[in-house]
């Protein structure tokens, strides 16, 4: 039964310690941070200003906490093995997850809010968004020409089509101001 | 009683004009859809659609949001049992009897079990809604910052702890999210934190651009990281639900309502743990024990009954003290509040009939879940087989208005972007998202009333603790982050395991 079940608390598995040293570590120089520059603001004695009215009071108090639950991952992924040779095999990938895809969903995200926003009308930035991102993804090689350019056409045809109906209801129906 | 009834069938009948039930059935029909897709949640619904409602009337808008809510955590069962993946994580458990009950032929018969159990379970919480949150209310009217200030950071605990995963991870986010809240213009002197002299930075993080980049952004880079989703069987057999089905598991649709509803009243835990506590308890309860896991109706019963039964209970802290019970009524509390809607205790006094009005869009987008479960199959079909890659991008241009809508600021949009990064990230970390979302809501919440509070005791910290609420809540919160050391938690095991003879 428990075999064919799996576990009540569906919530992944743990990492490998090592990710987890190295993630305590970002946590540890952001909770320092945080209460470096929480320490350095104004306290408003001058105004007689309480202790704990002082705008660093409450930041500075999450940055410590965050700084100690730091340290209490780091020091629970050591004694898990960071340190350890096997920790520091490479994992294996996802099954069937690719980095290139991430890479290149985000590489046309931040393209589309960094490039094209602002520089062309708005259904216009989204219906080149739209085409690129579909003809990228569906890219496959070995596709004869016509399949291909029927391929581009309706991710075209997708994108105006995005473009033009993101415009008519939001800005028709909902009266949402677009970028 | 009377009184309570009558205005509750006014606010139905408010609902009752053409217009209106319009926008239930397309808000509904859209939260399925929302729900169905695989990489698309509940929560990003809401947050999406809160920014896009935002020029509605405040009625109309809270309205969509309940019917998107609601439609998405039913939705979720649809890929859950036609592709064994969950179209939300609430429905992860449905596809344990779920997709077992498809591949014997029965996908049908799941769905319409599915509809039924869901049904049921928004209803008995929405009864629990109307039950319980006026006498809360009254209840939470009595405490003061110091019970204010322990209710969030009580709220934030509790989902770190139990939200899922690694309790230490659960805190860390949770203070994260707490820490973001407090960038921005501070409330005493006006003083600008960690603005580093840009004018944007020092209006704050706005909550919706960043909800809507933790769920939306970072939703769709996981889902063009991932493997594509397989195609699906369309042979599907009836989906009317028998009465037997639901005659013969009253007891687990009571038992998971209940489960579900308390779940939902507990601060952001949500629909997930809701339908795997509401499954763990039927099979413990039931009969066949050995059914469960290769098809059983009862745990299909009890998952989608509990996770349904957690929507109108994640809503009841929101209406009575402004703390959400699940991420999606984290949103939903954040659209209350740009509507210039209170949550929280003063609402049963300021706008009782606003309270009525909850209910009532609970029980018609009950309905309208219905009447789309029992209709919607082959269309839902078609939505479930459109490929990710045409799909996503158009997501993203909606998250992207989505976050531009509210101030019209293009650095919502940046903001929007990084917190889709920041998601991301902490996701591949195994950091769950729930404490993170409620330390932003929460934020300033907690602070001014932790300020408040001191201000008041003139600095001393005794009041926190000695006032009797205070001291429940303070001991609960510590004990929780105490039982989550594990060598804590061995050591009281140990201390209560039976020694045997």
């Amino acid at each position: 039964m428990a075999a064919e079940t799996p576990s009540l608390l569906p919530h992944e598995q743990p990492l490998p310690p090592r990710k987890d040293l190295w993630t305590a570590a970002a946590f540890l120089v952001l909770g320092l941070a945080i209460v470096s520059l929480a320490w350095s603001m104004p306290r408003y004695k001058e105004q007689k200003g309480e202790i704990y009215t002082a705008p660093g009071l409450v930041p500075g108090i999450y940055g410590l906490i965050i700084t100690g639950l730091s340290i209490w991952l780091a020091v629970r992924s050591i004694r898990r093995g960071a340190h350890s040779e096997a920790a520091a095999t490479p994992e294996t990938a996802h099954d069937g997850s690719s980095n290139l895809r991430l890479a290149l969903a985000a590489g046309l995200a931040l393209l589309f809010c960094v490039g094209l926003i602002g520089r062309m009308p708005f259904w216009m930035a989204a219906a080149v968004f739209v085409t690129a991102f579909i003809a990228l993804f569906e890219w496959r090689p070995g596709v004869p020409w016509g399949l291909r350019a029927k391929l581009l056409a309706t991710a075209l045809l997708q994108g105006v089509v995005t473009g033009i109906a993101v415009m008519l209801v939001f800005e028709k129906i909902f009266y949402v101001r677009l970028p | 009683m009377l009184d309570s009834l009558g205005q509750f069938g006014g606010a139905l009948w408010g609902f009752m004009s053409p217009g209106i039930l319009f926008t239930v059935l397309w808000a509904t029909f859209l939260g399925i859809v929302i729900g169905a897709l695989p990489g698309l949640t509940a929560t990003m619904g809401v947050a999406l659609m809160t920014t896009l409602t935002f020029t509605m009337p405040h009625t109309q808008a809270i309205l969509v949001l309940v019917c998107i809510y609601v439609g998405a955590i039913y939705g979720g069962s649809r890929s859950a049992i036609l592709l064994n993946i969950p179209g939300t994580p609430a429905s992860a458990c449905s596809t344990l009897d779920g997709y077992p009950l498809a591949r014997q032929g029965l996908a049908g018969r799941a769905m319409g079990i599915s509809t039924a159990g869901s049904w049921l379970g928004t209803l008995f919480g929405t009864l629990c809604v109307a039950a319980f949150t006026p006498v809360l209310s009254e209840m939470a009217l009595k405490f003061q910052s110091f019970e204010f200030f322990w209710i969030s950071l009580f709220g934030i605990v509790i989902a770190g702890t139990l939200a899922g995963g690694d309790p230490l991870k659960g805190y860390m986010a949770g203070f994260l999210g707490l820490w973001i809240a407090t960038i921005g213009q501070e409330p005493h002197y006006n003083y600008q934190r960690f603005a580093f002299g840009s004018t944007d930075l020092a209006g704050g993080i706005g909550l919706l651009p960043a909800l809507v980049g933790a769920f939306g952004v970072a939703e769709v880079l996981q889902a063009m990281r991932g493997p594509a989703v397989k195609a699906v069987s369309s042979t599907i057999d009836s989906v009317i639900p028998r009465i037997s089905d639901v005659v013969q598991h009253w007891r687990t649709i009571l038992r998971s309502g209940a489960i579900g509803t308390f779940i939902g009243i507990l601060p952001g835990l949500g629909e997930d743990t809701a339908a795997w506590s509401s499954y763990a308890a039927a099979r413990r309860a039931s009969k066949e024990p050995e059914k469960y896991g290769k098809g059983s109706v009862e745990g299909l019963m009890s998952a989608e009954t509990g996770e349904s039964a957690c929507v109108p209970g994640a809503i009841i802290p929101v209406l009575t003290l402004a703390v959400p019970g699940s991420a999606p009524a984290a949103v939903l509390m954040a659209a209350m509040m740009i509507h210039d809607i209170n949550p929280g205790p003063n609402l049963m006094l300021q706008t009782p009939e606003f309270f009525y009005q909850i209910v009532a869009m609970l029980v018609i987008a009950d309905m309208s879940k219905l009447l789309f479960g029992l209709t919607l199959v082959r269309p839902l079909l078609w939505i479930l087989l459109v490929p990710r890659e045409r799909l996503m991008p158009v997501v993203f241009v909606l998250c992207v208005v989505g976050a531009y809508a509210i101030t019209s600021r293009v650095f919502d949009i940046y903001v929007m972007l990084f917190f889709g990064l920041v998601g991301f990230i902490l996701r591949e970390l195994k950091f769950p998202m729930a404490p993170m979302i409620l330390g932003l809501v929460l934020g300033d919440l907690l602070e001014k009333n932790l300020t408040r509070g001191l201000v008041l005791s003139d600095g001393s910290l005794l009041p926190f603790f000695t006032r009797p609420v205070c001291a429940v809540l303070a001991a609960i919160t510590i004990l929780s982050i105490l039982w989550s050391i594990p060598a804590v938690n061995q050591a009281t095991r140990g201390l209560f395991r039976r020694q045997p003879r």
